[in-house]
């Protein structure tokens, strides 16, 4: 219940009391932070062209000129005027027409408050008034003669707080991440005492070592991940963060039936699989010619070929973007007016491009290096029996660098299928030809940003991402499984 | 040990001694002297540009404000302009929001609804200043620091587009310098002239939709009606689309690809006679020493009426948050001062807000303010509402379709307007 502090309920009879002026104040500090209630009685209804000047100040005054304007109401014609209803305006008053019944005031266009003639009371809301604070307070009545009653002085104060924002509570996250600590915890304990009963004592300490690293797991990994199924399957939102409730399979419904689903999907795999067989064929040839026999400036070429890796990629594809710019260099070297990035094909051949163009030294420095590994005499035998280039390359160089290359393409798969810079630094997703949908370059990790960060729909960006995760498992699973790729590596 | 080293000894300890308590004599009255002067600290978050005239201007303020509040310490920090909702949002989630922050209009849209455990992000100033302290500010300024009814920021500036030129190219191909009885065809005639070679009669992002409610409202068109339903397909919206389109497309007076920075390079640089541009890029321009002048931006032909730019506001927002919600309310105020706002309008031609500053002299005498301060007065405001913070997104779509031939004008806004309104349906 809200209290009423300071309510000075003291009805003044003024001892002259002048037609029209006020005779009556009455003031209420508990309406709100930084806000006075003003209540005023004319001694008779009110006439135009009179104005009700309120003053006040922090201590007690007699004049006019010891105390400062606070706000003015006049009394005129209000046929045409704004009539706010309470709330809508800055600061609310109301008055009473005669009736008892008190309406919203009316206010001209710079918020100068009007009543009608014959207004027999007023209400204010006083802002502005600093809290806790006594303030001293008067109505001045300025007839249309130019003279002056001022009413008796009052005071009160704005005694309610100001309302602070709470922070949200960060101990369910804490309770959770500790949950999966203590749980994993208790596991090493089992299984260190499972070890201990089936007498492997060789296995003494080994759980402890692991300890540390499943901790930071438990912490960095499993915990985001879990927090993040736990979050798609809730209604999380920018305008409601810490208020979420559980809505089932609600936003996957929502990630399936966006209208550029497939589209998205279809682009991501595109991109990912032009440039990883791009990354993995031409890092191959670049490999392979680098390391062939009495090749001079190796080294140069190695470094040079390395460059697009060694610069930051942020650069590098800032670089590209201003090269295709219709004023950049492209248009220039071709003498072309092309506009690449405003056409959708145009702009997906350019974000493609420009990620093989960064991927391709990584894989060329990884295949040198398994290249160099395979032994020299191979080669020579197959020489000495005649087999061509190319069959030595099909039959003996393939097979041999397997073990390198399965590993490598996983590692590419997953690294381009969630490749953010490049895109949204060379297109941001665009140019968006679809309303309501991913844009014409957006792949599923650029447009889950989009979804979590502009749209602020964290719940349905948290779907958009197990979607996203739940492909990538699959497919790992699967291509290691066809290709035996951890047998491989062993 | 001698009797002397004895003595040295003693003499030695005696000053260790002394030197070690006399920290301690001395310490409680610091301490009181302390205690008596409680420090408050504010933590302000800006948008302006690093050795930027404005970042001046900005910090000679704050140690106007601290000079004459001793016991308040202020501690500022730049953040990049567009980013600052987001920003202040990720900010005030983590219980790290700034005691006052710049925003502008539309950015009070993009977090107005935005609540963090319940409690919006920015404070409702109505209850802290008083009706005089509110009628300092232009009504229309304080207007668009209203978000559904709370007054979140204190107006310190306004800004719009208007049309600035380069005389000397315009002297060279012996055309008139606009007029403010120009209409569009007149621009376009003149910008073909002065399109020669390298040199473009105008600069202009065609596809940027910020450029274009000003001319869609040309053409009769607006944004939203009266109870703020998207109407982005309105009479006019499609022609205003295809006359801007057009001037690169098929007039061929504005480059190919020209985007917001791009259209300033080629001012900078003497390759654009004219641009359609703010205040905000004018010092810019005077430090790039190019010859300037400015004009209220033309009348559109096929209706008679002036081409009305998207107005916006930028104004000091107090944390729900702030410990220090009064202290933070009157540093606002301070910012937002006349004083405060002459000095940003006469260094950095920073359009003020206060009412007391549009009949300054100095300011009605400076015919760059006076300029942009009479284009601004035939400008559209921007209406401080979700809708309008989430108008930007269709709109890049409409016009992506309509410049690579996939949609026409009217189709392409049908579906903005619809793609709004569903928006707008999700989110509420």
């Amino acid at each position: 219940m809200k209290r009423l502090l300071l309510l000075l309920l003291c009805p003044l009879l003024f001892g002259i009391v002048s037609a029209g002026s006020v005779n009556q104040i009455v003031l209420d500090g508990s309406v709100g932070y930084r806000q006075v209630d003003i209540e005023m009685a004319f001694s008779e209804p009110s006439t135009n062209g009179t104005h009700y000047e309120i003053m006040m100040n922090d201590s007690e005054f007699s004049r006019t000129d010891e105390s400062i304007l606070h706000s003015i109401i006049i009394v005129g014609e209000t046929t045409g005027l704004m009539q706010p209803e309470i709330g809508e305006w800055y600061d609310d008053c109301h008055y009473d027409p005669g009736d008892g019944v008190f309406v919203p005031i009316y206010r001209e266009s710079d918020g100068t408050a009007v009543i009608p003639n014959g207004t027999l009371s007023v209400g204010c809301t006083l802002t502005g008034i600093p809290s806790g604070q006594e303030y001293y307070f008067a109505v001045l009545t300025i007839y249309p003669n130019n003279t002056e009653v001022l009413s008796s002085v009052i005071a009160s104060s704005s005694t309610a707080e100001d309302e602070l924002a709470e922070p949200l509570k960060t101990s369910p996250y804490l309770f959770a991440i500790g949950s999966i600590s203590l749980s994993l915890i208790a596991l090493l304990f089992g299984l260190r005492w499972l070890d201990y009963r089936d007498g492997r004592t060789s296995s003494k300490g080994a759980h402890l070592y692991i300890a540390p690293a499943l901790l930071s797991l438990a912490v960095l990994t499993f915990y985001p991940v879990i927090y993040g199924i736990w979050l798609a399957l809730t209604n999380a939102d920018q305008s409601q963060l810490g208020e979420h409730v559980f809505v089932g399979i609600e936003n996957f419904v929502t990630v399936f039936s966006t209208s550029g689903f497939l589209r998205v999907t279809g682009f991501t795999l595109l991109w990912t699989l032009v440039n990883v067989v791009s990354h993995i064929g031409l890092g191959l040839l670049l490999a392979i010619a680098l390391n062939k026999h009495g090749l001079r400036g190796k080294t140069v070429y190695r470094t040079m070929l390395l460059l697009p890796w060694a610069i930051p990629s942020y650069i590098t594809v800032l670089v590209w973007r201003g090269m295709f710019e219709p004023a950049g260099a492209i248009n220039d070297l071709l003498g072309t007016d092309l506009n690449l990035l405003a056409d959708a094909n145009g702009a997906r051949f350019a974000v493609i491009m420009v990620n093989i163009w960064l991927g391709i030294p990584f894989m060329m420095m990884s295949i040198s290096g398994a290249l160099q590994a395979l032994p020299k005499e191979m080669y020579e035998a197959a020489e000495v029996d005649g087999i061509g280039n190319f069959s030595q390359f099909r039959h003996l160089t393939l097979p041999n660098l397997r073990s390198a290359l399965v590993p490598l393409s996983l590692l590419g798969f997953i690294w381009t299928f969630n490749m953010f810079n490049v895109i949204y630094l060379m297109t941001d997703g665009g140019p968006n030809l679809d309303f309501d949908g991913p844009g014409s370059t957006d792949i599923l990790i650029t447009y889950v940003y989009d979804v979590a960060f502009r749209d602020g729909a964290y719940g349905v960006a948290a779907a958009w991402s197990v979607v996203i995760f739940a492909m990538l498992v699959v497919f790992s699973w699967t291509y290691m499984k066809r290709t035996n790729a951890t047998e491989a590596v062993t | 040990m001698t009797r002397g080293d004895v003595l040295l000894r003693n003499v030695t300890t005696f000053i260790l001694v002394v030197l070690f308590l006399l920290p301690g004599c001395v310490s409680p009255d610091t301490s009181i002297e302390e205690n008596d002067t409680e420090v408050v600290s504010l933590v302000v978050w800006h948008s302006f540009a690093t050795e930027s005239k404005e970042l001046a201007a900005f910090e000679s303020q704050i140690d106007q404000f601290m000079a004459s509040n001793p016991g308040v310490e202020v501690e500022t920090s730049a953040i990049p302009y567009s980013e600052a909702a987001r920003q202040f949002r990720i900010a005030a989630q983590g219980d790290e929001a700034p005691d006052l922050v710049r925003l502008s209009s539309d950015q009070l849209g993009e977090i107005g609804e935005v609540r963090v455990g319940g409690y919006p992000l920015l404070q409702d100033l109505r209850p802290h200043l008083t009706p005089l302290e509110r009628s300092k500010f232009d009504d229309r300024a304080l207007n668009a620091m209203r978000y559904d009814g709370d007054l979140l920021g204190i107006p310190a500036s306004q800004d719009c587009l208007s049309l600035i030129y380069n005389p000397v190219l315009f002297d060279a191909a012996g055309i008139d310098y606009p007029s403010e009885d120009w209409t569009l065809d007149d621009m376009v005639y003149a910008a073909s002239q002065l399109t020669q070679g390298d040199v473009y009669g105008l600069a202009m992002p065609v596809k940027n939709a910020y450029w274009w409610f000003g001319f869609q409202a040309g053409y009769g068109g607006s944004l939203f009606d009266e109870n703020g339903t998207p109407t982005l397909d309105s009479n006019g919206s499609a022609e205003a689309m295809n006359w801007m389109i057009d001037l690169e497309l098929t007039h061929g007076v504005v480059q190919t690809g020209t985007q917001s920075e791009s259209m300033k390079t080629q001012f900078l640089g003497s390759k654009a006679a004219m641009v359609v541009d703010g205040p905000w890029n004018w010092a810019t321009y005077e430090a790039g020493r190019i010859p300037l002048q400015q004009s209220i931006l033309p009348i559109v032909d096929s209706t008679g009426e002036r081409v009305s730019p998207l107005v916006t506001y930028k104004g000091w927002s107090v944390s729900k948050q702030s410990t220090q919600k009064e202290w933070s309310v009157r540093l606002a105020l301070h910012l937002s001062s006349s004083d405060s706002q002459r000095e940003f309008a006469l260094e950095t031609y920073t359009m003020p807000t206060h009412v007391d500053v549009y009949i300054d002299p100095e300011v009605t005498e400076n015919s760059v303010i006076s300029g942009f301060l009479e284009q601004l007065m035939v400008g559209t405001p921007a209406p401080t509402t979700e809708a309008m913070s989430k108008v930007y997104d269709p709109l890049v779509t409409a016009f992506e379709n309509v410049y690579s031939g996939e949609l026409d004008a009217a189709t392409a806004l049908v579906s903005a307007d619809a793609a709004l309104e569903s928006d707008l349906e999700g989110s509420g």
